[in-house]
């Protein structure tokens, strides 16, 4: 700290170069996108800028499928954190000398494409699939559920897709805490409950806002589940975009749709930070 | 599942099937065939009217009244024959091709073939429209010749390399989409109708009304595939499934948000989706249909009354290709009648290859979903190039799909 500031920016200067390169020149460019039209065969003209395209995102036709994202997303933030907690807690807790090895197992998902793993889903909840098969076999429903292309499966399929990135940031939270607080919490006879509720929880609060983090902002952009887990109703708008983009040919009305999610999701991270850091934090 | 159904199965009701388990895996998200710049069919009358189904009758049904002679059988060669290069790179989707055509090619001329599937057209053409794809060879609807030659994307075949043209039946010899076949070599043909489980659905179906009955209910799917979903309503509706007329449009617009409801999903994958028993009737390509009985014998295949759709893919010569020699080699190769049956009898589409029609399995011939004769033939409208008016689909298909 007592080092001087130009020596401190230097340090900044990787990361600033990732920045600017993977994310202020792509988004720029996406604006620019944004404000032409499309040719004949779906490519992209720039002689005419305006806002016709952002007038055409907010007609009230993407409502639903802003409405099936904001859903979708929500649920899997919280069915990731609520399962991610206990797990984070138990590792950090009990986990001893395989704590590592545990949270190597957390990651050990990533080894496969996660495509695949998704297309997994789809055997195991199909109507002929593994849960129905189960179901069936122990005399509990006579007719198939239908699980598959639904809204569970999506949502089912996105907290399984990223409670890994929930986990690791609770992980850290919760091991960092002194175990000599919650003690002493004990100590003044608060229950065990009581002392996870006024004591563990606060003081993980950051971690529970990561994870949090972690895991809406690749639910509201993911199309990939809902593409292959959902169905007939279950568009969100990051499914929207890749249409606009691959059948409708449309990237300048696509590229306005996502400069708006990508606006949107910052405005509300920087919002839900604010707001959280002065109750949490104080 | 079919345990616990006690419906009988209409034997009646089971098409025939091309023999055997030949084919043993299915040719994934073949689905996705005709999305993209413009779905659908070949033009084979370059006068074909774009807005009158009934003027763009298809010739094509002399593809199966076969009253042409065949051309010679034997495969010609080109002479001189030319040096061409030693690799090849060709893009295709999976399971398109015959399990013989690569390394009979390759045995042949020493040329070594590396062969990549894309998963749907969409992919194929964001890759080639770079210009630099690295690939030699792809597979093209049709109709989008046309646009992939306005966009310099495919260049002139050498029709000296490619003797066995003459193998073409008489109506594929000058495509409307392509004329005389310069840029382009049609591959296979397709028509599109609707599969279903006889054993999931007792009653003869058909009309494409069936695919709006609420008792099928989360048991539908219809082809995430524009051009051809809305020219089901379109045909519902009388109209032309090339009309760019916006109230006409609009009304098959609505047509299909009243049917989404009912819909399971809009499927990449109607193979795999009929084949599993998650959807008992969809939307779907006759020869993926023939491919899910294989392994389920009870589903059927139909071509509405009301009509239905055919179309074409052709082979083309990209632009930053390598490898031309080769390429213009590789597409005579596939037009060589034993290797263009091969392919047929593997991959259940038929070719427009009228000297092949001595080597396919006569029950492929046979079979009326595979091969319709000229009366389900004329019923069958082609998905024409719109130009910028193909714009009034997509529009509409973004709506569709964000109405849920």
């Amino acid at each position: 700290m007592t080092r001087g500031r130009t020596r401190d920016a230097t340090l900044l200067m990787p990361g600033i170069a990732w920045l600017v390169v993977f994310f202020a020149v792509p988004l720029a460019i996406i604006f620019v996108v944004s404000l032409g039209a499309r040719d004949q065969f779906g490519g992209v003209v720039l002689d005419d800028l305006s806002l016709r395209n952002y007038a055409r995102a907010l007609e009230p036709d993407f409502v639903p499928t802003v409405a099936n994202s904001l859903r979708y997303a929500v649920l899997t933030t919280v069915f990731s954190i609520a399962i991610a907690y206990p797990i984070a807690y138990w590792i950090s807790r009990y986990g001893g000398r395989r704590k590592t090895l545990l949270l190597v197992l957390v990651m050990l998902p990533f080894w496969t494409s996660w495509v695949v793993r998704t297309y997994a889903w789809m055997t195991i909840l199909r109507d002929n699939g593994v849960v129905n098969g189960i179901l069936e076999g122990a005399g509990l429903i006579d007719q198939p559920i239908t699980l598959l292309n639904t809204d569970l499966a999506v949502v089912l399929g996105m907290t399984y897709g990223f409670l890994p990135f929930a986990i690791l940031p609770l992980y850290v939270s919760i091991d960092r805490l002194d175990p000599a607080l919650v003690a002493a919490a004990r100590d003044l006879y608060a229950s065990g409950r009581a002392a996870f509720w006024h004591v563990t929880l606060p003081l993980t609060m950051p971690g529970v806002i990561a994870a949090a983090l972690l895991t809406f902002i690749p639910a509201i952009g993911d199309f990939v589940t809902p593409d292959i887990l959902g169905g007939a109703q279950t568009t969100t708008i990051a499914k929207v975009i890749q249409t606009l983009f691959l059948s409708s040919k449309d990237w300048p009305f696509g590229s306005a749709l996502g400069f708006l999610l990508i606006v949107a999701t910052i405005a509300g991270t920087v919002a839900t930070l604010r707001i959280l850091r002065r109750e949490v934090i104080g | 599942m079919t345990d616990h159904d006690p419906r009988p199965t209409p034997e009646t009701m089971a098409m025939p099937i091309a023999s055997g388990n030949r084919l043993s895996r299915r040719r994934f998200l073949r689905g996705m065939a005709a999305v993209g710049a413009g779905g659908g069919a070949a033009a084979l009358l370059a006068a074909c009217s774009s807005d009158s189904g009934a003027s763009s009758a298809p010739t094509a049904a002399a593809a199966t009244a076969s009253t042409q002679p065949a051309s010679p059988s034997a495969s010609a060669e080109p002479t001189p024959a030319p040096t061409p290069e030693s690799e090849l790179y060709v893009y295709n989707y999976a399971d398109y091709i015959g399990d013989d055509a690569i390394p009979s090619f390759e045995a042949k001329y020493g040329i070594k073939v590396t062969y990549d599937f894309f998963d749907t057209y969409e992919t194929m053409t964001a890759k080639i429209s770079s210009g630099n794809s690295g690939y030699d060879i792809t597979f093209a609807t049709g109709v989008d010749v046309p646009g992939f030659l306005a966009r310099n994307l495919v260049q002139p075949l050498d029709h000296s390399l490619i003797p066995n043209l003459v193998n073409l039946g008489p109506e594929w010899q000058d495509p409307g989409y392509d004329p005389g076949n310069a840029h382009s070599v049609p591959y296979m043909w397709w028509t599109t109708g609707f599969g279903y489980d006889t054993e999931r659905i007792s009653e003869e179906l058909t009309s494409w009304a069936a695919l709006w009955d609420e008792r099928w209910k989360g048991k539908m799917a219809m082809l995430d595939d524009y051009r051809e979903t809305f020219a089901v309503a379109l045909i519902r509706l009388g109209y032309s499934v090339n009309t760019i007329d916006d109230a006409q449009l609009d009304e098959a617009l609505a047509l299909l948000q009243a049917q989404q409801p009912l819909l399971r999903k809009y499927t990449a994958d109607d193979i795999g989706d009929l084949a599993s028993g998650d959807v008992w009737l969809s939307h779907a390509w006759g020869a993926d249909v023939s491919q899910v009985a294989t392994e389920l014998p009870s589903a059927t295949y139909v071509i509405p009354d009301e009509g239905g759709i055919r179309g074409s893919d052709a082979m083309v010569l990209l632009s930053g290709a390598k490898h031309p020699i080769a390429a213009n080699l590789f597409i005579n190769h596939m037009l060589d009648p034993q290797v263009s049956a091969d392919n047929t009898n593997y991959i259940y589409y038929m070719g427009p290859n009228e000297a092949a029609k001595a080597f396919i399995d006569p029950e492929i011939l046979a079979d009326p979903t595979l091969n319709p004769d000229k009366a389900a033939i004329d019923k069958l409208q082609e998905l024409l190039d719109l130009g910028p008016d193909l714009q009034k689909y997509q529009e509409r298909w973004t709506k569709l799909r964000a109405g849920a």
